[in-house]
Protein backbone atom coordinates (compact mmCIF):
# COMPACT_ATOMS: atom_id res chain seq x y z
CA UNK A 1 0.00 0.00 0.00
CA UNK A 2 1.25 3.16 -1.04
CA UNK A 3 0.18 7.17 -0.06
CA UNK A 4 -0.13 9.33 -2.76
CA UNK A 5 -0.17 13.20 -1.94
CA UNK A 6 -0.42 16.09 -4.65
CA UNK A 7 -2.65 19.16 -5.26
CA UNK A 8 -4.77 18.65 -2.59
CA UNK A 9 -5.39 15.32 -3.09
CA UNK A 10 -4.51 12.18 -1.08
CA UNK A 11 -5.15 8.84 -1.74
CA UNK A 12 -3.67 4.92 -0.84
CA UNK A 13 -2.61 3.06 -3.63
CA UNK A 14 -2.82 -0.67 -3.14
CA UNK A 15 0.21 -3.09 -3.73
CA UNK A 16 1.11 -3.33 -7.16
CA UNK A 17 -1.84 -0.69 -8.63
CA UNK A 18 0.35 2.29 -10.83
CA UNK A 19 -0.88 5.54 -10.20
CA UNK A 20 -0.60 9.26 -10.88
CA UNK A 21 -1.84 12.38 -9.91
CA UNK A 22 -0.73 15.16 -12.23
CA UNK A 23 -2.06 18.82 -12.33
CA UNK A 24 -3.51 19.78 -16.27
CA UNK A 25 -3.17 23.94 -16.47
CA UNK A 26 -6.10 25.47 -16.96
CA UNK A 27 -7.71 25.33 -20.28
CA UNK A 28 -5.66 22.64 -21.47
CA UNK A 29 -7.59 19.42 -21.75
CA UNK A 30 -6.34 16.41 -23.07
CA UNK A 31 -9.33 14.64 -25.80
CA UNK A 32 -11.99 12.54 -24.53
CA UNK A 33 -14.22 14.83 -21.58
CA UNK A 34 -16.84 13.76 -19.53
CA UNK A 35 -20.28 14.21 -21.46
CA UNK A 36 -22.12 17.38 -20.30
CA UNK A 37 -19.34 19.09 -18.53
CA UNK A 38 -17.50 22.12 -19.15
CA UNK A 39 -13.76 22.11 -20.25
CA UNK A 40 -12.95 25.22 -19.00
CA UNK A 41 -10.36 25.70 -15.81
CA UNK A 42 -8.77 21.68 -15.63
CA UNK A 43 -6.97 21.28 -12.61
CA UNK A 44 -6.17 18.01 -11.11
CA UNK A 45 -6.27 14.68 -12.52
CA UNK A 46 -5.64 11.41 -10.93
CA UNK A 47 -5.20 8.02 -12.42
CA UNK A 48 -5.19 4.13 -10.37
CA UNK A 49 -5.49 1.56 -12.11
CA UNK A 50 -4.02 -2.72 -11.58
CA UNK A 51 -2.42 -3.15 -14.51
CA UNK A 52 0.89 -0.77 -16.27
CA UNK A 53 -0.30 2.53 -17.21
CA UNK A 54 1.03 3.01 -20.00
CA UNK A 55 2.72 6.47 -20.53
CA UNK A 56 0.80 8.21 -23.06
CA UNK A 57 -2.90 8.70 -22.25
CA UNK A 58 -5.53 10.69 -22.21
CA UNK A 59 -8.02 12.60 -18.84
CA UNK A 60 -10.42 10.25 -19.66
CA UNK A 61 -7.98 6.86 -19.56
CA UNK A 62 -7.80 6.81 -23.66
CA UNK A 63 -4.86 5.01 -23.89
CA UNK A 64 -4.90 2.74 -20.92
CA UNK A 65 -8.57 1.49 -21.67
CA UNK A 66 -7.58 -0.11 -25.11
CA UNK A 67 -4.54 -2.28 -23.11
CA UNK A 68 -7.13 -3.22 -20.32
CA UNK A 69 -7.33 -7.37 -20.09
CA UNK A 70 -10.21 -9.00 -17.97
CA UNK A 71 -9.64 -8.22 -13.91
CA UNK A 72 -8.35 -4.69 -14.92
CA UNK A 73 -9.83 -2.02 -13.10
CA UNK A 74 -8.88 2.08 -13.67
CA UNK A 75 -10.13 4.62 -11.60
CA UNK A 76 -10.05 8.48 -12.86
CA UNK A 77 -10.24 11.71 -10.62
CA UNK A 78 -10.73 14.96 -13.11
CA UNK A 79 -11.29 18.22 -11.20
CA UNK A 80 -12.82 20.35 -13.17
CA UNK A 81 -12.97 24.26 -12.50
CA UNK A 82 -13.93 26.20 -9.48
CA UNK A 83 -16.95 27.66 -11.52
CA UNK A 84 -18.55 23.99 -11.93
CA UNK A 85 -18.13 23.78 -8.32
CA UNK A 86 -21.91 23.45 -6.73
CA UNK A 87 -23.76 23.69 -10.17
CA UNK A 88 -26.35 21.01 -10.46
CA UNK A 89 -24.30 18.35 -12.40
CA UNK A 90 -22.00 18.58 -9.10
CA UNK A 91 -24.56 18.74 -6.37
CA UNK A 92 -23.43 16.03 -4.68
CA UNK A 93 -21.47 16.62 -1.57
CA UNK A 94 -18.29 14.07 -1.50
CA UNK A 95 -16.96 11.54 -3.30
CA UNK A 96 -19.15 8.25 -2.59
CA UNK A 97 -17.85 5.87 0.13
CA UNK A 98 -18.68 2.85 -2.25
CA UNK A 99 -19.39 2.32 -5.47
CA UNK A 100 -21.73 -0.65 -6.29
CA UNK A 101 -22.26 -3.24 -8.91
CA UNK A 102 -25.65 -1.96 -10.20
CA UNK A 103 -23.75 1.35 -10.86
CA UNK A 104 -21.74 0.33 -13.82
CA UNK A 105 -22.88 -0.02 -17.26
CA UNK A 106 -21.69 -0.10 -21.26
CA UNK A 107 -23.39 2.76 -21.73
CA UNK A 108 -21.45 4.55 -19.15
CA UNK A 109 -17.80 4.55 -20.77
CA UNK A 110 -16.19 7.35 -22.76
CA UNK A 111 -15.86 4.81 -25.69
CA UNK A 112 -17.48 1.39 -25.78
CA UNK A 113 -15.41 -1.75 -25.71
CA UNK A 114 -16.22 -4.61 -25.30
CA UNK A 115 -16.05 -6.68 -21.99
CA UNK A 116 -15.71 -3.49 -20.65
CA UNK A 117 -18.36 -1.24 -18.13
CA UNK A 118 -17.49 2.13 -16.38
CA UNK A 119 -19.52 4.49 -14.13
CA UNK A 120 -19.40 8.17 -13.99
CA UNK A 121 -20.09 10.24 -10.35
CA UNK A 122 -19.98 13.94 -10.35
CA UNK A 123 -19.74 15.66 -6.65
CA UNK A 124 -18.59 18.92 -4.92
CA UNK A 125 -16.00 18.26 -1.99
CA UNK A 126 -14.04 21.34 -0.57
CA UNK A 127 -14.97 23.51 -3.34
CA UNK A 128 -13.76 21.24 -5.92
CA UNK A 129 -15.75 20.19 -8.61
CA UNK A 130 -14.71 16.34 -10.09
CA UNK A 131 -16.09 13.55 -12.03
CA UNK A 132 -14.83 10.03 -10.74
CA UNK A 133 -14.90 7.76 -13.83
CA UNK A 134 -14.29 4.52 -13.25
CA UNK A 135 -13.71 1.35 -15.52
CA UNK A 136 -13.92 -2.21 -15.24
CA UNK A 137 -13.01 -4.91 -17.67
CA UNK A 138 -14.91 -7.79 -17.11
CA UNK A 139 -17.00 -10.21 -19.02
CA UNK A 140 -18.28 -11.71 -15.56
CA UNK A 141 -20.42 -10.07 -12.73
CA UNK A 142 -18.57 -6.44 -12.05
CA UNK A 143 -18.91 -7.56 -8.39
CA UNK A 144 -15.07 -8.38 -7.19
CA UNK A 145 -13.95 -5.70 -9.32
CA UNK A 146 -16.01 -2.85 -7.59
CA UNK A 147 -14.71 -4.72 -4.46
CA UNK A 148 -11.15 -3.77 -5.78
CA UNK A 149 -12.32 -0.34 -6.29
CA UNK A 150 -14.04 0.59 -3.16
CA UNK A 151 -10.98 0.64 -0.33
CA UNK A 152 -8.95 2.85 -3.04
CA UNK A 153 -11.89 5.41 -2.89
CA UNK A 154 -12.69 4.91 0.98
CA UNK A 155 -9.13 6.30 0.59
CA UNK A 156 -9.50 9.40 -0.88
CA UNK A 157 -9.78 12.49 0.35
CA UNK A 158 -9.10 16.31 -0.58
CA UNK A 159 -8.50 19.63 0.43
CA UNK A 160 -8.77 22.94 -0.99
CA UNK B 1 80.40 2.90 23.62
CA UNK B 2 81.76 -0.05 21.70
CA UNK B 3 78.69 -1.84 23.32
CA UNK B 4 76.78 0.65 22.09
CA UNK B 5 77.83 0.50 18.69
CA UNK B 6 77.02 -2.76 18.27
CA UNK B 7 73.74 -2.41 19.56
CA UNK B 8 72.97 0.12 16.89
CA UNK B 9 74.34 -2.70 14.19
CA UNK B 10 72.46 -4.97 15.57
CA UNK B 11 69.27 -2.93 15.53
CA UNK B 12 69.92 -1.71 11.31
CA UNK B 13 70.67 -5.49 10.52
CA UNK B 14 67.24 -6.84 12.77
CA UNK B 15 65.19 -4.24 10.76
CA UNK B 16 67.05 -5.23 7.34
CA UNK B 17 66.32 -8.48 7.99
CA UNK B 18 62.48 -7.76 8.92
CA UNK B 19 62.17 -5.80 5.55
CA UNK B 20 63.82 -8.88 3.68
CA UNK B 21 61.39 -10.85 5.42
CA UNK B 22 58.23 -8.93 4.45
CA UNK B 23 59.60 -8.73 0.73
CA UNK B 24 59.81 -12.16 0.73
CA UNK B 25 56.38 -12.87 1.92
CA UNK B 26 54.88 -10.23 -0.74
CA UNK B 27 56.71 -12.60 -3.00
CA UNK B 28 55.24 -15.36 -2.24
CA UNK B 29 51.68 -14.02 -1.96
CA UNK B 30 51.61 -12.37 -5.39
CA UNK B 31 53.38 -16.17 -7.01
CA UNK B 32 50.16 -18.08 -5.10
CA UNK B 33 47.63 -15.32 -6.92
CA UNK B 34 49.22 -15.79 -9.69
CA UNK B 35 49.39 -19.67 -9.52
CA UNK B 36 45.48 -19.73 -8.44
CA UNK B 37 44.86 -17.40 -11.70
CA UNK B 38 46.56 -20.21 -13.74
CA UNK B 39 44.35 -23.09 -11.93
CA UNK B 40 41.67 -23.83 -13.89
CA UNK B 41 40.69 -26.40 -10.74
CA UNK B 42 40.72 -23.14 -8.51
CA UNK B 43 37.41 -20.99 -8.96
CA UNK B 44 37.50 -17.42 -7.37
CA UNK B 45 33.73 -16.81 -6.02
CA UNK B 46 31.67 -15.34 -9.05
CA UNK B 47 30.55 -11.56 -8.08
CA UNK B 48 27.81 -10.02 -10.16
CA UNK B 49 27.74 -6.78 -8.18
CA UNK B 50 30.46 -3.79 -7.97
CA UNK B 51 32.37 -3.48 -4.40
CA UNK B 52 30.07 -1.25 -2.20
CA UNK B 53 26.72 -2.33 -2.94
CA UNK B 54 25.39 -4.83 -0.07
CA UNK B 55 24.89 -8.26 -1.22
CA UNK B 56 21.33 -9.52 -1.04
CA UNK B 57 20.14 -12.71 -1.03
CA UNK B 58 17.98 -14.19 -4.30
CA UNK B 59 14.49 -14.10 -3.60
CA UNK B 60 14.02 -10.89 -1.43
CA UNK B 61 11.47 -8.87 -0.99
CA UNK B 62 11.09 -6.33 -3.37
CA UNK B 63 8.69 -2.81 -3.22
CA UNK B 64 6.87 -0.57 -5.18
CA UNK B 65 8.21 2.40 -6.16
CA UNK B 66 6.66 5.50 -5.44
CA UNK B 67 8.13 9.45 -5.94
CA UNK B 68 7.49 12.18 -8.88
CA UNK B 69 8.04 12.39 -11.98
CA UNK B 70 10.11 14.96 -13.83
CA UNK B 71 7.04 17.41 -14.96
CA UNK B 72 6.11 17.23 -11.15
CA UNK B 73 3.29 14.68 -10.44
CA UNK B 74 3.25 12.71 -8.28
CA UNK B 75 3.61 8.87 -9.68
CA UNK B 76 3.65 4.98 -7.91
CA UNK B 77 4.81 1.98 -10.01
CA UNK B 78 3.68 -1.29 -9.20
CA UNK B 79 5.88 -4.24 -8.94
CA UNK B 80 4.86 -6.31 -6.10
CA UNK B 81 1.93 -8.48 -7.52
CA UNK B 82 2.23 -7.57 -10.96
CA UNK B 83 1.12 -9.60 -13.96
CA UNK B 84 4.84 -8.86 -15.14
CA UNK B 85 8.17 -8.31 -14.24
CA UNK B 86 9.24 -5.22 -13.97
CA UNK B 87 13.17 -4.39 -14.86
CA UNK B 88 14.30 -0.81 -12.39
CA UNK B 89 16.90 0.87 -14.63
CA UNK B 90 18.78 3.19 -11.65
CA UNK B 91 20.25 6.23 -13.75
CA UNK B 92 21.90 9.41 -13.07
CA UNK B 93 21.18 12.16 -15.58
CA UNK B 94 25.38 12.98 -14.90
CA UNK B 95 27.10 9.76 -15.08
CA UNK B 96 28.97 8.59 -18.64
CA UNK B 97 28.46 4.99 -18.62
CA UNK B 98 23.87 6.43 -17.64
CA UNK B 99 24.05 7.99 -21.15
CA UNK B 100 24.28 4.83 -23.37
CA UNK B 101 21.31 3.90 -21.54
CA UNK B 102 19.10 6.61 -21.93
CA UNK B 103 20.06 6.54 -25.45
CA UNK B 104 19.30 2.80 -25.74
CA UNK B 105 15.78 3.30 -23.70
CA UNK B 106 14.34 5.24 -26.26
CA UNK B 107 14.41 2.93 -29.13
CA UNK B 108 11.17 1.38 -29.70
CA UNK B 109 12.41 -2.11 -30.75
CA UNK B 110 14.29 -2.28 -27.21
CA UNK B 111 13.68 -6.36 -26.23
CA UNK B 112 13.48 -6.26 -22.33
CA UNK B 113 14.43 -9.84 -20.90
CA UNK B 114 11.45 -11.74 -19.74
CA UNK B 115 9.12 -9.12 -21.57
CA UNK B 116 9.82 -7.20 -18.47
CA UNK B 117 8.63 -3.65 -18.23
CA UNK B 118 11.07 -1.01 -17.94
CA UNK B 119 10.86 1.85 -15.31
CA UNK B 120 13.87 4.20 -14.72
CA UNK B 121 14.32 5.30 -11.23
CA UNK B 122 16.34 8.51 -10.74
CA UNK B 123 17.53 10.69 -7.47
CA UNK B 124 15.18 13.01 -6.52
CA UNK B 125 15.32 17.04 -6.82
CA UNK B 126 17.86 16.93 -3.95
CA UNK B 127 20.05 15.32 -6.56
CA UNK B 128 18.63 16.24 -9.70
CA UNK B 129 17.39 18.31 -12.25
CA UNK B 130 13.95 18.08 -13.74
CA UNK B 131 14.49 19.97 -16.61
CA UNK B 132 17.99 17.57 -17.75
CA UNK B 133 15.93 14.38 -16.79
CA UNK B 134 12.93 15.31 -18.82
CA UNK B 135 15.05 15.91 -21.42
CA UNK B 136 16.73 12.97 -21.39
CA UNK B 137 13.32 10.58 -20.61
CA UNK B 138 12.21 8.52 -23.18
CA UNK B 139 9.18 9.02 -24.70
CA UNK B 140 7.54 5.46 -23.96
CA UNK B 141 9.23 4.51 -20.50
CA UNK B 142 8.40 5.43 -16.93
CA UNK B 143 10.66 7.44 -15.17
CA UNK B 144 10.23 8.09 -11.51
CA UNK B 145 12.23 9.99 -9.37
CA UNK B 146 12.91 8.60 -5.93
CA UNK B 147 15.35 8.54 -2.90
CA UNK B 148 13.69 6.26 -1.04
CA UNK B 149 13.73 3.71 -4.09
CA UNK B 150 17.21 3.76 -4.40
CA UNK B 151 17.47 3.34 -0.23
CA UNK B 152 14.57 0.23 -0.29
CA UNK B 153 16.81 -0.85 -2.87
CA UNK B 154 19.80 -0.34 -1.11
CA UNK B 155 21.47 0.72 -4.89
CA UNK B 156 24.70 3.06 -4.31
CA UNK B 157 26.35 3.26 -7.99
CA UNK B 158 24.53 4.07 -10.88
CA UNK B 159 24.23 2.54 -13.65
CA UNK B 160 22.52 -0.49 -11.77
CA UNK B 161 20.05 -3.04 -12.23
CA UNK B 162 17.45 -4.60 -10.51
CA UNK B 163 14.83 -7.53 -11.72
CA UNK B 164 11.45 -8.20 -10.14
CA UNK B 165 9.00 -11.21 -10.48
CA UNK B 166 6.21 -9.29 -10.35
CA UNK B 167 3.78 -12.25 -9.54
CA UNK B 168 6.00 -13.58 -6.69
CA UNK B 169 7.26 -10.08 -5.50
CA UNK B 170 10.68 -10.80 -5.41
CA UNK B 171 13.90 -10.13 -6.48
CA UNK B 172 15.26 -12.13 -9.42
CA UNK B 173 18.53 -10.45 -10.32
CA UNK B 174 20.53 -7.21 -10.05
CA UNK B 175 23.73 -5.77 -10.79
CA UNK B 176 25.81 -3.30 -12.31
CA UNK B 177 26.47 -3.19 -16.00
CA UNK B 178 28.00 -0.82 -18.73
CA UNK B 179 25.80 -1.53 -22.07
CA UNK B 180 22.27 -2.76 -22.77
CA UNK B 181 24.10 -6.32 -23.90
CA UNK B 182 25.98 -6.96 -20.68
CA UNK B 183 22.26 -6.10 -18.73
CA UNK B 184 20.18 -7.98 -20.95
CA UNK B 185 22.82 -11.61 -20.10
CA UNK B 186 23.09 -10.63 -16.28
CA UNK B 187 18.92 -10.48 -16.35
CA UNK B 188 18.38 -14.14 -19.17
CA UNK B 189 20.94 -15.82 -16.51
CA UNK B 190 19.03 -14.31 -13.51
CA UNK B 191 15.74 -15.45 -15.48
CA UNK B 192 17.82 -19.17 -15.88
CA UNK B 193 18.54 -19.61 -12.35
CA UNK B 194 15.40 -18.54 -10.92
CA UNK B 195 13.75 -20.98 -13.34
CA UNK B 196 15.98 -23.80 -11.86
CA UNK B 197 14.74 -22.78 -8.58
CA UNK B 198 11.92 -22.79 -9.24
CA UNK B 199 12.06 -26.45 -10.51
CA UNK B 200 13.61 -27.74 -7.47
CA UNK B 201 10.63 -26.31 -5.13
CA UNK B 202 7.89 -28.92 -7.47
CA UNK B 203 10.48 -31.53 -7.54
CA UNK B 204 10.33 -31.14 -3.42
CA UNK B 205 6.67 -31.30 -4.05
CA UNK B 206 6.94 -34.50 -5.49
CA UNK B 207 8.53 -36.15 -2.29
CA UNK B 208 5.86 -38.12 -0.34
CA UNK B 209 5.28 -36.38 3.42
CA UNK B 210 4.41 -37.79 6.35
CA UNK B 211 1.35 -35.76 6.88
CA UNK B 212 -0.32 -36.75 3.83
CA UNK B 213 0.21 -40.88 4.72
CA UNK B 214 -1.38 -40.49 8.02
CA UNK B 215 -3.98 -38.34 6.46
CA UNK B 216 -5.11 -41.47 4.14
CA UNK B 217 -5.18 -43.52 6.87
CA UNK B 218 -7.16 -41.84 8.67
CA UNK B 219 -9.81 -41.70 6.10
CA UNK B 220 -9.40 -45.17 5.71
CA UNK B 221 -10.23 -45.79 8.74
CA UNK B 222 -12.87 -43.78 9.01
CA UNK B 223 -14.43 -45.73 6.05
CA UNK B 224 -13.60 -48.94 8.51
CA UNK B 225 -10.52 -50.12 6.28
CA UNK B 226 -8.28 -51.25 8.84
CA UNK B 227 -4.44 -52.89 8.23
CA UNK B 228 -5.12 -56.62 6.53
CA UNK B 229 -8.92 -55.27 5.55
CA UNK B 230 -9.82 -57.40 2.13
CA UNK B 231 -10.71 -54.61 0.33
CA UNK B 232 -7.07 -53.72 0.09
CA UNK B 233 -6.25 -57.35 -1.58
CA UNK B 234 -9.03 -57.05 -4.33
CA UNK B 235 -8.16 -56.48 -8.06
CA UNK B 236 -10.14 -53.20 -8.86
CA UNK B 237 -10.70 -54.61 -12.05
CA UNK B 238 -13.45 -57.36 -12.04
CA UNK B 239 -12.38 -60.43 -13.83
CA UNK B 240 -15.81 -61.25 -15.13
CA UNK B 241 -16.34 -57.81 -17.50
CA UNK B 242 -13.96 -56.67 -19.97
CA UNK B 243 -12.08 -53.98 -19.40
CA UNK B 244 -9.86 -51.73 -22.20
CA UNK B 245 -7.08 -51.52 -20.25
CA UNK B 246 -6.95 -55.64 -20.11
CA UNK B 247 -4.15 -57.49 -22.11
CA UNK B 248 -5.97 -58.67 -24.99
CA UNK B 249 -3.76 -61.35 -26.40
CA UNK B 250 -4.33 -64.80 -25.99
CA UNK B 251 -3.51 -66.54 -23.47
CA UNK B 252 -3.79 -63.42 -21.17
CA UNK B 253 -0.98 -61.21 -22.15
CA UNK B 254 -0.02 -57.82 -24.90
CA UNK B 255 0.24 -58.45 -28.13
CA UNK B 256 3.68 -58.88 -29.21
Amino acid sequence: MARLSAVGIDVEIPSGWDARIYRRPSGEVRPALAAGASAAGSHAVVHAGNFPLPAARGDFGSGAVEVMREGDVLVVLFEYGPESAGTPLFAAQGPPAALTADRFSPRALQRVIPGQMGTQVFFTTANRAFCLYVVLATRASPGPLVGLVNPVLASLTTNV
Amino acid sequence: MVIAVEAVVLAVVGLLVAGLLRSHAEILRSLRDLERGLDPDFRQPVRSRPSGVPVRDPGSPAADVVGATPTGDAITVGVVEADQGTLLAFLTSGCHSCHLFWEAFDRRDLAVPGDARLVIVTRSTEHESESRLAALAPRDVVVVMSDEAWKTYQVRAAPYFVYVDGPSGRIVGEGAAGTWEHVSNLMHQALADAEIGKGRRRRARLVPDVDRGVRVDRDLASAGIHPGHDSLYRSPIRRDEPAAEEPGGENGTWPA
